[in-house]
């Protein structure tokens, strides 16, 4: 085992041996000024000068040139020869965690290749007693081997690897790299980090760092100019005209590279056939909204694809969506009998606004109701009219207990009355006559429940004004038990009330829409809560076109449950975008299905014909598209912000001589030897100049 | 606890890229008002459009819907574009550093930030560099931001530092009101300081002065006698500071009072900073400046 030195040019500057005899013998007057913003304020004072020219503290001496020579020696980088082995035991056995991304980032270009070289000789690297950990991390970091001298292990683990469909979160691999340093008896460790410091996958708000004396290896595969074209994000709006539903789709297209894109085609294909194609440029970094025309959405589910160019990331030039009819909302207004024609007329330009979803409105009197009038129904409101009698109060009464909704709203045509006994225990409050508030400018409301779903859409700041109405009048209201108030009045009094019949939902109103007891009606906040009231009685869910990456489905609460004749046990088949299908076999247990790949994934029953099955769309997460890589440097230096762990740039890991004087690290030894002189001399010098002017006095 | 960390000068001065550095404190920043009154500044009623399908539906007027039997959405924008412009004293004075940041750094810092701040406040942002003379300039404009941060990166100590001269000609070239940020370690007598920034001041313009200094010309901690070399004439003195330094805070102490009075009674804002206070302190400063400007608008 020899001894030799990384940089021996380095050792010219023992040369500087002579800095401390010369400081000791010519002490003289300092010539350097101190530089100083203004001397606007400084007076001129003359000073005396010393000349001290023979050497006075011979161990001064000494400690100041031994500290010369340990600095000199420390920058020339001394190692000591021999095998990887006999080196590694020098300074102690590794402890390596190996932190390899493989978010969906890393499939561009040939980053994955890069990275499972660099991995690899990792490995390589590996002394006899040290032991590395192979850890994949996207959104999640997992340890894919235990600590393992066992090379076989580790390459193995490594070639069963691959790109996943996940977005980059580092703070979890750091926390799990953190772990193992944390939890091992070798006296040093090491962790490399192979990415593609992708920007969006670092928080520097997380409080997240390696122990002290970790060694941090970064290997940067990241392109210098990735150009990455993307389409992040599509939206349908849909509109019904002559009974058909249309929806026009627009979609945002991200240029996420360095350089601008001239004239790339956009392309929309539903059903494998191309609709429309647009022309798109784009400057770097600009992000543009294409609008396609209207199309007439297709009885069934329809896989969507927006295209757009071609680069080394294909998965998000492309963005799938599925557009299945929304079916409209099927809503009956009972209006009382001595009603003007425009009773309902707020109400009805109220639910006509908007397509997502549409409300099909038929209005009738509660004289001239029929029974025919109410089959089908998704929701009845009685506005301002008793509910009916007979046949028709029986079917109405049956299809909420089936799951239809009924909103009641008691104006100043709805005395209890006027509402046949035995369908006041229907409502889940009883009411009373009318209270007066029309002194003292009115009433307001003054409690809404926000988390309900009613009034959940208003519960942010300026998302709707509750404050601004005023109520004259409005009906006294006690709750049954099993109802829930969802508003009061600022006296109290409950304003609106929940309850549950079978099935259906009723909710009930204490004043009018009809801008007479109330301005409710013509305020800002009559139209989004009166929709927000109908979405909420019939349940509406608003169909999802598409999925990112990493998004669970309960299948409990998917459509070939809701829509079929469904127990524990059946089993479903799930046709994925990558390899066969697979079947599931459902229970409590396993209902979630994850969507992991890009793609389309169909879910049907095993057996059953193709309508049953439902077709969910699976698009990468936008963040994933952003290649900006964050400086490695600032990375680094949060990571190790607990001080004294080191970083390193790696560009190959091979048993190089420089490879070699790294792991030993003898040069940190020689700097703190050196430090820990010049700071004695110091001590020591300061003691002796304290010490003289005392002598002298005495 | 990580964000104020940031926030710290020294941290700052190892982030190289001047947006993310200002990224970094106005976001911490803001996110550290919480629900500050200050946020809901911007946004206010612009005008009406009809209604087209897509649309959210809690913007449509519903008042206007019961008189005109139409749907029109409310629209809003920001009501703040006002012009914001910088005036960096870049003389060779500025580049004194005691600690880890030099004076210079740190006004670069707060360029940095203030414009960045600014312009999410949607203000025109602008920039002017001088020494003894103008060394650059760049306008206001809603775009400028990019141009003025690679501006300020790319800034190098001048030489002789002046007040008046450079003021005057900005004061003759800004046409509109503006917000004027003027910031410097202002070695000039109180009189003369008090007249450059008049020049700005008498234009109808809002002068904020951020008087920036190292804590070592506040507090003179030096040790030992030794010649202090003046940074922009180059002119030497010996100096025993253990004599003089109690002197030397005197008359500093005097200078910044004066300075302070002079500016302040005759309508401007003054904010003495040491390059080792935290960024966001200036921010605060520059926002409720900003919050009362504003405000004496609306009236």
């Amino acid at each position: 085992m020899g001894f030799s030195f990384l940089a021996p040019i380095f050792l010219a500057g023992l040369a500087a041996l002579a800095i401390p005899i010369i400081v000791h013998l010519t002490h003289r007057e300092r010539k350097d000024a101190i530089a100083f913003p203004s001397l606007m304020f400084v007076r001129r004072i003359p000073y005396k000068t010393h000349r001290r020219q023979k050497i006075r503290h011979w161990l001064l001496f000494l400690m100041r040139s031994l500290a010369v020579v340990l600095f000199v020696a420390a920058f020339a980088r001394p190692l000591l020869e021999g095998d990887g082995a006999s080196a590694t035991s020098f300074a102690g056995a590794r402890e390596v965690v190996v932190l390899l991304d493989r978010s969906h980032s890393m499939a561009y270009g040939e980053r994955w290749d890069r990275a499972a070289d660099a991995a690899r000789r990792a490995f390589a690297g590996l002394g006899p007693d040290d032991r590395a950990t192979l850890v994949a991390f996207a959104e999640r970091a997992e340890a894919i081997t235990q600590p393992t001298s066992d090379r076989t292990v580790l390459d193995g683990a490594l070639d069963g690897l691959e790109v996943g469909g996940g977005v980059t979160r580092y703070g979890p691999a750091i926390e799990l790299a953190r772990e193992i340093v944390e939890r091992t008896d070798r006296p040093r460790s090491e962790v490399f980090l192979i990415t593609d410091f992708q920007r969006t996958g670092w928080d520097a708000r997380q409080a997240v760092s390696l122990p002290r004396g970790t060694v941090l290896t970064r290997v940067q595969v990241a392109d210098p100019d990735a150009s990455n074209l993307a389409v992040t994000r599509a939206a349908l709006m849909r509109s019904r005209s002559g009974g058909r539903e249309r929806a026009a789709l627009s979609a945002l297209v991200a240029n996420l590279g360095v350089e601008a894109v001239e004239d790339v085609d956009a392309t929309l294909v539903l059903d494998g056939e191309e609709i429309e194609t647009r022309s798109v440029s784009l400057e770097a970094g600009e992000v543009v909204t294409l609008q396609f025309d209207n199309f007439v959405v297709p009885r069934g589910p329809t896989r969507g694809v927006v295209r757009v160019g071609d680069d080394d990331l294909p998965d998000d030039n492309e963005f799938r969506f599925v557009v299945e009819p929304d079916e409209p909302i099927s809503i009956l207004i009972i209006e009382p009998r001595a009603g003007s024609a425009d009773h309902s007329l707020y109400l009805r330009r109220a639910l006509a606004v908007g397509g997502q979803p549409g409300f099909e409105i038929d209005v009738r009197r509660v004289t001239g109701l029929s029974t025919d009038d109410l089959d089908g129904r998704d929701l009845v409101i009685l506005n301002d009219a008793p509910f009916p009698g007979g046949v028709n109060g029986q079917r109405l009464r049956s299809l909420v207990e089936e799951g239809a909704g009924l909103l009641a709203v008691l104006g100043r045509r709805s005395p209890p009355g006027a509402w046949p006994e035995d369908v006041i225990d229907f409502l889940p409050v009883a009411f009373g006559g009318p209270l007066d508030r029309s002194s003292g400018g009115g009433a307001t409301l003054s409690y809404l429940d926000y988390d309900h779903p009613v009034f959940g859409l208003f519960r942010a700041p300026r998302s709707g004004d509750f404050s601004s109405p005023r109520f004259f009048r409005y009906r006294r209201m006690e709750t049954t038990e099993s109802a829930r108030v969802l508003a009061r009045f600022d006296d109290g009094s409950i304003a609106l009330a929940e309850g549950q019949q079978g099935d259906g939902t009723v909710i009930v109103w204490a004043s009018g829409f009809e801008n007479f007891w109330n301005d409710l009606a013509v305020q800002p906040v009559f139209l989004p809560h009166v929709h927000q009231l109908a979405k909420y009685l019939v349940e509406y869910e608003e169909p999802r076109p598409f999925y990112r990456v990493g998004n669970v489905i309960d299948l409990w609460e998917s459509p070939i449950v809701e829509d079929g004749d469904v127990s524990a046990g059946t089993e479903l088949f799930v046709e994925r975008p990558v390899g066969g299908p697979s079947v599931l076999r459902l229970s409590e247990e396993n209902r979630f299905l994850q969507l992991n790949e890009i793609g389309f994934h169909r879910v049907g029953y095993v057996g059953g014909d193709d309508d049953g099955a439902f077709v969910v769309a699976t698009n990468l997460d936008p963040r994933e598209s952003d290649l900006t890589a964050i400086d490695p440097e600032e990375m680094a230096g949060a990571l190790t912000a607990e001080g004294d762990a080191e970083v390193t740039a790696l560009e190959a890991i091979v048993l190089s001589p420089e490879d070699l004087e790294r792991r030993q690290g003898l040069w940190w030894y020689l700097l703190v030897g050196a430090a820990t002189l010049l700071l004695l001399e110091t001590l020591i010098s300061n003691w002796l100049s304290r010490a003289k002017p005392a002598k002298a006095r005495s | 606890m990580r964000i104020s960390s940031f926030l710290d000068p020294a941290v700052l001065a190892r982030i190289d890229n001047l947006e993310l550095l200002a990224r970094t404190v106005v976001d911490g920043f803001i996110n550290g008002l919480h629900r500050s009154p200050y946020l809901g500044l911007s946004i206010d009623f612009a005008e009406h459009r009809p209604y087209m399908p897509g649309d959210d539906i809690r913007r449509i007027d519903w008042r206007v819907f019961g008189r005109t039997d139409r749907f029109y959405v409310k629209e809003f924008e920001a009501d703040t574009n006002t012009n914001f412009v910088v005036l960096l004293d870049i003389s060779r004075s500025m580049d004194y550093a005691s600690q880890a940041i030099s004076k210079l750094d740190y006004a670069r810092y707060l360029t940095a930030c203030l414009s960045y701040f600014s312009r999410q406040q949607r203000d025109r942002v602008g920039l002017v560099t001088f020494d003894q003379d103008i060394v650059e300039m760049v306008p206001p404009s809603a775009k400028h931001l990019d141009v003025v941060l690679h501006t300020v990166d790319r800034i190098k100590p001048g030489g002789t530092g002046e007040l008046e001269a450079p003021l005057l000609k900005v004061a003759e070239a800004i046409k509109r009101r503006s917000i004027l940020a003027l910031v410097s370690d202002l070695y000039h007598e109180p009189q003369s300081v008090l007249r450059a920034a008049s020049y700005l001041k008498n234009k109808g313009n809002d002068v904020l002065i951020f008087h920036v200094l190292d804590p070592a010309e506040i507090n003179f901690p030096f040790e030992g006698a030794a010649h202090f070399e003046d940074l922009e004439s180059g002119e030497r003195m010996p100096v025993v500071p253990e004599r003089q330094a109690e002197e030397y805070r005197a008359l500093m102490s005097a200078h910044l009072d004066e300075l302070a009075h002079l500016l302040v009674s005759n309508g401007m804002d003054y904010f003495l900073f040491d390059t080792s206070k935290p960024l966001d302190y200036a921010l605060f400063q520059y926002l409720s400046r900003r919050v009362r400007l504003s405000r004496g608008r609306v009236r």
